[in-house]
């Protein structure tokens, strides 16, 4: 009789347990209405990430990105930001939208410079002016920060062209240095690699990690290739990878350095 | 106790630990949600973005497809109801503006197809 009755509840338990858990799992789960951006979807991230780069271009708010940016809890927001320009570069996405990651990427991939003043110093506050705004308070709004971009006018001219003969690269290289007047790297700067049967685009700044104005296209051997900066003076023809040669006497495929600059303006 | 007595407490004991570790202990976790499941401050922040996004490139279009990914309510409403939760949580003035400009740009827009969610 009593291991009857231990069967009994025993039973009741399991059929219970089973029950509940298809209760809480399945006909009423635990919804989450609340979620926080880290929780989206992947291509939903993307969507996000690239909102945050395109915001970016607007205000011009470095340290709202940034607590943007974290809400996405992302392990490196530069490289993330960096291989999503890259991709929808590559999917044909609108340029612009390509543009802003890879400008906010450079942007993060800065090292910060000691002494500069930080955004929240820069907020000045503004007095309230919207009519319709009953409960809104005086509150501070932001001193847009200017984006590193090229002089507007000022075309690129080539002022060296290095063959670099290194047998760490993998692969031939044409690498691209732009630089400003002042000798600093510039991001989301337009190049145009054409060959005989096409061509491909590319920007700078999609690798901040080897600076702002760096960029960099691989060439297929014996393909002969002419670069073109679209803000460039003239296009720099009959690149093709060098014969380089190794310690040991193998040839290998070398790359090119190219760097342009821009003029001073009077 | 007789049978039927145990197995309704074994039941009652095992449903009330079944919800118990499904609801508390291990939810059904929510790794790919949408837009439209964000927090109310994230998702005004989205919809911000969104206006910030529309005044650096001016394309309602884009600005219309960013906002589909909030949900099926007309993309007015959408803003408008980012623009109330802004009031109700002291967002700056520019804020207001930027989303103000959004939801005037996108009444004076003549009505289009449908916009897919992405």
């Amino acid at each position: 009789m009593r291991t009857r009755s231990g069967l009994a509840l025993a039973l009741g338990v399991m059929i219970g347990l089973a029950a509940g858990l298809y209760y809480s799992w399945v006909v009423n789960p635990v919804e989450y209405i609340d979620a926080s951006p880290a929780s989206l979807r992947q291509n939903f991230k993307d969507d996000y990430l690239a909102l945050i780069a395109s915001a970016y271009t607007h205000t011009g708010d470095l340290q709202r990105t940034r607590a943007r940016l974290a809400s996405l809890q992302l392990d490196d927001p530069a490289s993330a930001l960096s291989r999503l320009a890259q991709s929808r570069l590559a999917a044909g996405r609108p340029e612009a939208e390509a543009l802003a990651l890879a400008q906010l990427a450079a942007v993060l991939g800065q090292r910060p410079v000691p002494g500069v003043a930080t955004e929240a110093a820069q907020d000045t506050p503004t007095p309230a002016v919207l009519t319709a705004s009953p409960t809104a308070s005086p509150t501070v709004t932001r001193t847009p920060t200017p984006l590193p971009t090229a002089t507007p006018g000022a075309p690129f001219s080539l002022i060296e062209q290095e063959q670099l003969c290194d047998t760490r690269l993998d692969e031939a290289q044409i690498q691209v240095l732009a630089l400003d007047a002042s000798g600093e790297g510039v991001a989301g700067v337009e190049l145009l690699a054409i060959w005989d049967t096409g061509q491909d685009r590319f920007f700078t700044g999609l690798k901040p990690e080897l600076g702002l104005g760096y960029a960099d296209f691989t060439m297929r051997p014996g393909v002969t290739y002419t670069l073109q900066l679209r803000d460039g003076d003239r296009p720099v023809s009959d690149l093709s990878a060098p014969e380089c040669v190794d310690d040991s006497g193998e040839t290998y495929s070398g790359s090119w350095l190219l760097t342009f600059q821009q003029p001073s303006l009077p | 106790m007789r049978f039927s007595s145990r197995l309704f407490v074994g039941l009652f004991i095992g449903l009330l630990l079944g919800v118990l570790y499904g609801w508390l202990i291990r939810p059904v976790e929510y790794v790919d949600t949408a837009p439209d499941s964000l927090r109310a401050d994230y998702y005004s922040e989205y919809v911000l973005m969104v206006s910030e996004a529309y005044s650096a490139d001016v394309d309602l279009e884009l600005a219309r497809v960013r906002l589909a990914a909030l949900g099926p309510r007309p993309p007015v409403n959408i803003v408008i109801s980012a623009i109330d939760y802004g009031l109700e949580h002291g967002y700056s003035q520019l804020d207001l503006e930027t989303l103000n400009r959004l939801v005037v740009d996108l009444r004076a827009m003549p009505p289009s197809a449908e916009i897919d969610t992405p």
